[in-house]
C-alpha cells in the first residue's frame, strides 16, 4: 500500500505540487489578492509561452535519450535572420505583409537548418548530443552576434510585427473584469498551448512518439526491433530546432528587434528544468509533455511569488536551484 | 536431504564457518529463494550447482552483503549476523570474487589491493607501505607481477589474482567466486585450482558456483544442488558422476526434454549463406537452411555465431561472400529490410537488445512493425489483441499486458521477445527465423515451451537458425549442427548422429574441458 503510494506520487507527484502552489498563491499568502488577478495569471502565461515553447521540444529530445543545449542561441538565430530578411525585402519596396511573412519563414527555416544541423552530428557524426548542441549553443549565438554587429536588430516596420507579437484573442470580456479591461489571450500563450497538445499527442499516440520511446529507452535494443534509430533522432532534433525557432520568433516579433546577446540567453537550462521537474528521465525513454507543461508553471509560478514578495532578485535563483533539485529527488525516490 | 551440519556418512562433527537456515528471499514474480539452510565447512571447496535462477547467485549475493534476505539466518563463527552491505560483509571476513571483476581498470594493483583501506601517513597515502603490503598480498596467490601495473593492462587471470589478493588482503576467510574458470584459459584454470586447494589448505572456505559439471567434480569437497529456490541435496563427489547431478538439477530424466524430431524436409534451401565474411569475426561461413529445417550452429564464445547472424540481417556490414533468399542474392541495410524480405532475428542478451525493459509488453510485441498498427496513429486496441493473441498461443504469464515486460520472468520475457518477430514476419512469403541463445537465462519450464515452439515453427514450414551454447539443446531439436570454430565452419554433424563430444571437438579442434552438460549457462 505504501509503495503503491509512494508510485503513484512518483507518478503524479508534479500536479500535486502545482496545485498546493496554485491555492497557497491563490488563496492563502499574503499576496494572494494580486496573484489571482487574471491579469497576473495572464502575465505569467505570456512570460513562460517562449519557454514553454522550447520545453515542449527539449522533453521530446531528452525522451529520445539526448538534450539540445543550443536552443537559446538558435532562437537568438532564428530571430535575427528572420528580421535581416524583412528589413532587405522591406529596403526592396516589398509590403510590410510580405516581408514580415519572408521573414517568419527565414527564420523557421533556420531553425529547422540549425535542428539539423545538431542532429547529422550526433547520428551521422556519432557525437554526443552535449557536445554536439554544446558546440550549436556557442557558434549560433556568435552567428547572432555577427549579424548584429553585437547588437540589436530592430524591424524597419512594426506594425504588423508588433500585432503578431502583442495581439492575440479575447478570453474575458471587459464586463467580467474587474478593470474594464478585455482579457486577450496572446498569440504567443495560443502558440503555447497548441505546441503542448501536438507534443503531448505526438508523444503518446504516434507511432513516431512510440519510437522516441524505445530509442531513448534502450537504442540497442531500438536498433534490433528494426527501428530506424537515426532517422528518429535525428527528427527529435528538427523539432525541438523547430520549436526554438516558434519561440524565437514570437520573442522577437514581441518586442519589434532581436538583442543578439540577449534573446533566448539561458534558455536551455530554463527549458531543462522544466523538463525535469516534470518528471521526464535526463536518461531517456521516459517522459511527457503534461509534466514538462507543468513543470514550467511551478517555475513560473515560484518566480511570479518572488517578485512579489520582498525577497532580494538576487536569491531567485537559489530558490530555483533548490526546486530543480528537490523535484528530482522526490521523483526518483522509489529507485534509490 | 539433510540439512548439511553433519557430514553424510560419516556423522563426525566439522568446525562450521558459516551457516544459513531457512533463506527465504523473494522478487517480484518469483521466489528466488524458498527456505535454504545450508553450512560450509572451514576449509572446504563447496561447489553450488543449478539451473539459471535456482537460486544460486541470490544465496551468494545474501552471504556477500549484497542484498538481505527476506527471512532466514546467517551464522559466521556461530554467531548470527545480518550483512548489510558488501562492506560489512567483507569486516566479517566473507569476499566475493564476481564474474565481472570489480577493479578499477585505471589504477594499479596496489591501489586497488588497498582501496578503502590505504595505509595513510599523516593523511596521505603511503605508498611505499602500500606497495609492501601489496607485493606480500600478490605472492600470497602467487602472482609474480608487479603490484605496480595498472589492472588495464593485465590479463584476466591476472586481474582475477588481483581481486582474490585483495579480498585475502581484507582477511577475508570465506571467499564466493562465481563461474571463475569462464574468462580463463585451460593453464590458468589449472593454476586458479591449485591456488584454490591451497587457500582451503590453509582454512579458507570457498564457495564455488559453476555450471561446468566436471570441473565442480574436481574441485569440489562437496556439492550443494539448488533447484527452484530449494536445496535439492549436498552430495560427495565420490558418488555422483556428471548425469546424477544434471537429473539433480533439472529433476527429471533428460530424455523427455525434446520434442520428437520431424523428417528432415526435403526443399532446396530456402537460405543460403555463402563464403561469409564479417570483419574479424566471421572468416569463411556458409550453410543453407531450408523451410520446415532447424539448422544449429554450434561454437565457442568467440566463434562468431552471432555476427554470421547480425551480419545476415544487415546488423554488420559484411565484407564479402553472398547471401541467398529463395535464390536470389540480397543485401539488407538492416533488420526492417530483413523483416519484410522475410528473415527475423531474435537477439541474443534479452535484456539489452531483445525486449525494451520499460516498455509495456503490448508495445515490445508491436514495435519491429507499428506501421501495420497505423501509419502515425497505432490502434492501441488492435495492438492489444495482437499482443492476447500472443500470450494465449505461446502460455506467456502475463497479468497485466499494459504493464512494463520488466515485470515478467524472463522466459515470459523471452516468448514476447520471439512473439514480435513471428508476429511481424510478412505471411505471404517463406519466412526464415534467426534464434540467438533463446533460452539463456530462462526457466526450465519456459525452456520446454521453447523448444517446442521451435518444432512447432519448422513444422509450420519454417526455416529455423538456432545458436546456442548449450549442446543437448542443439542436438535434441536440429537437423544438422553447423559447428563453428574461430569464424570458419569446422564441420557439420547431423542431428540424429550428433553426441556432445562430436560437437565439441569440432568447435574446440581437440577434445576438451567443455565437454558435458551445458545446462543452466550463464552469461
Amino acid at each position: 500500500m505504501l509503495a503503491r503510494i509512494a508510485g503513484l506520487f512518483e507518478r503524479y507527484g508534479v500536479i500535486v505540487a502545482f496545485l498546493v502552489l496554485l491555492v497557497w498563491n491563490a488563496v492563502f499568502a499574503e499576496s494572494a489578492a494580486d496573484f489571482r488577478r487574471p491579469e497576473n495569471l495572464r502575465n505569467i502565461l505570456n512570460q513562460n509561452a517562449a519557454t514553454g515553447i522550447v520545453a515542449v521540444g527539449m522533453t521530446l529530445v531528452i525522451v529520445a535519450g539526448g538534450i539540445d543545449l543550443a536552443v537559446g542561441s538558435v532562437m537568438a538565430l532564428c530571430g535575427a535572420v528572420a528580421l535581416v530578411v524583412a528589413n532587405a525585402l522591406a529596403l526592396r519596396g516589398f509590403g510590410e505583409t510580405s516581408c514580415v511573412i519572408a521573414g517568419l519563414f527565414a527564420g523557421l527555416a533556420t531553425g529547422i537548418a540549425c535542428g539539423t544541423v545538431n542532429g547529422l552530428l550526433v547520428t551521422l557524426g556519432r557525437l554526443p548530443a552535449f557536445i554536439a548542441t554544446l558546440g550549436g549553443l556557442v557558434g549560433y549565438r556568435s552567428i547572432t552576434l555577427a549579424l548584429a554587429d553585437a547588437g540589436e536588430i530592430r524591424a524597419a516596420k512594426t506594425d504588423l510585427l508588433g500585432a503578431i507579437g502583442r495581439g492575440g484573442i479575447p478570453v474575458i470580456p471587459s464586463t467580467w473584469m474587474e478593470s474594464g479591461r478585455t482579457l486577450t489571450f496572446t498569440w504567443n500563450i495560443i502558440l503555447f498551448f497548441v505546441v503542448a497538445i501536438v507534443g503531448q499527442v505526438l508523444l503518446s499516440r504516434t507511432r513516431y512518439g512510440r519510437h522516441l520511446v524505445a530509442v531513448g529507452g534502450n537504442e540497442t535494443a531500438a536498433r534490433y526491433s528494426a527501428v530506424a534509430v537515426d532517422r528518429v533522432r535525428l527528427i527529435a532534433f528538427v523539432l525541438v530546432g523547430l520549436c526554438s525557432a516558434i519561440a524565437g520568433l514570437m520573442q522577437t516579433a514581441r518586442m519589434a528587434s532581436v538583442s543578439s546577446s540577449q534573446l533566448g540567453l539561458q534558455m536551455e537550462l530554463d527549458a531543462i528544468a522544466a523538463v525535469v521537474i516534470g518528471g521526464t528521465s535526463m536518461a531517456g525513454g521516459k517522459g511527457r509533455i503534461w509534466g514538462t507543461v507543468l513543470g514550467l508553471l511551478i517555475l513560473a509560478i515560484i518566480n511570479n511569488m518572488l517578485v512579489m514578495s520582498a525577497v532580494s532578485s538576487h536569491w531567485h535563483g537559489a530558490v530555483k536551484g533548490m526546486i530543480i533539485v528537490l523535484a528530482v529527488l522526490i521523483q526518483r525516490s522509489r529507485r534509490a | 536431504m539433510h540439512d548439511g551440519t553433519t557430514s553424510p556418512g560419516t556423522g563426525a562433527t566439522f568446525s562450521v564457518a558459516l551457516e544459513v537456515r531457512d533463506l527465504v528471499k523473494s522478487f517480484p514474480g518469483t521466489r528466488a529463494l524458498d527456505g535454504v539452510s545450508l553450512a560450509f565447512r572451514r576449509g572446504e571447496i563447496h561447489g553450488i550447482i543449478g539451473e539459471n535462477g535456482a537460486g544460486k547467485s541470490t544465496l551468494m549475493k545474501i552471504l556477500a552483503g549484497v542484498q538481505p534476505p527476506d527471512s532466514g539466518e546467517v551464522f559466521i563463527d556461530g554467531v548470527c549476523v545480518h550483512l548489510r552491505s558488501v562492506r560489512d560483509a567483507l569486516d566479517r571476513g566473507v569476499a566475493m570474487i564476481h564474474q565481472e571483476l570489480n577493479l578499477v581498470g585505471d589504477l594499479s594493483a596496489a591501489e586497488n589491493i588497498a582501496l578503502g583501506r590505504e595505509p595513510n601517513r599523516f593523511g596521505f597515502v603511503a605508498r611505499r607501505t602500500m606497495l609492501r603490503d601489496a607485493r606480500a598480498a600478490l605472492s600470497e596467490v602467487g602472482a609474480t607481477f608487479s603490484p605496480s601495473l595498472r589492472v588495464n593492462d593485465l590479463s584476466i587471470a591476472a586481474q582475477q589474482l588481483v581481486e582474490i589478493a585483495k579480498a585475502l588482503a581484507c582477511d577475508a576467510r570465506f571467499l564466493i567466486m562465481d563461474e571463475p574458470t569462464a574468462v580463463l584459459s585451460e593453464r590458468e584454470t589449472t593454476a586458479l585450482f591449485a591456488l584454490i586447494k591451497r587457500l582451503a589448505a590453509r582454512g579458507v572456505t570457498i564457495a564455488y558456483i559453476s555450471h561446468l559439471l566436471p570441473e565442480v567434480l574436481a574441485l569440489s569437497n562437496r556439492i550443494s544442488v539448488l533447484r527452484d529456490g530449494k536445496l535439492v541435496s549436498t552430495v560427495i563427489p565420490s558418488d555422483v558422476d556428471e548425469s546424477r547431478l544434471a537429473g539433480l538439477m533439472v529433476g527429471r530424466a533428460l530424455a523427455d526434454i525434446f520434442p520428437p524430431r520431424a523428417a528432415p524436409p526435403r526443399a532446396s534451401p530456402l537460405l543460403e549463406i555463402r563464403n561469409l565474411r564479417v570483419g574479424a569475426a566471421v572468416r569463411d561461413v556458409s550453410f543453407t537452411v531450408a523451410s520446415g529445417e532447424i539448422v544449429g550452429l554450434a561454437g565457442l564464445v568467440g566463434s562468431g555465431r552471432t555476427e554470421t547472424a547480425e551480419a545476415i540481417v544487415g546488423l554488420r556490414p559484411r565484407d564479402s561472400g553472398t547471401i541467398l533468399l529463395s535464390g536470389k542474392a540480397v543485401r539488407f541495410r538492416g533488420p526492417r529490410a530483413a523483416l519484410e524480405a522475410g528473415i527475423a532475428y531474435v537477439s541474443e542478451d534479452r535484456k539489452a537488445r531483445g525486449v525494451h525493459l520499460a516498455m509495456s509488453c503490448v508495445e515490445n510485441v508491436t514495435i519491429p512493425h507499428l506501421k501495420a498498427f497505423g501509419r502515425v496513429f497505432p490502434d492501441r486496441r488492435r495492438e492489444r489483441a495482437t499482443a492476447d493473441t500472443w500470450i494465449a498461443r505461446l502460455a506467456i504469464r502475463c497479468p497485466n499486458p499494459r504493464a512494463p515486460i520488466r515485470t515478467l520472468s524472463g522466459g515470459n520475457q523471452q516468448k514476447f521477445a520471439v512473439a514480435k518477430w513471428l508476429d511481424a514476419l510478412p505471411k505471404d512469403r517463406p519466412r526464415v527465423i534467426l534464434l540467438d541463445e533463446p533460452t539463456r537465462g530462462i526457466d526450465l519450464g519456459a525452456k520446454l515451451q521453447m523448444y517446442r515452439l521451435i518444432a512447432d515453427l519448422a513444422a509450420q514450414g519454417l526455416a529455423c537458425v538456432l545458436i546456442s551454447s548449450e549442446l543437448p539443446e542443439l542436438i535434441g531439436l536440429c537437423h544438422r549442427i553447423v559447428v563453428l570454430r574461430a569464424g570458419e565452419v569446422a564441420g557439420t554433424v547431423d542431428g540424429d548422429s550428433a553426441t556432445e563430444e562430436s560437437v565439441m571437438r569440432l568447435a574446440a579442434g581437440v577434445g576438451t574441458r567443455r565437454v558435458g552438460n551445458e545446462f543452466g549457462r550463464t552469461g
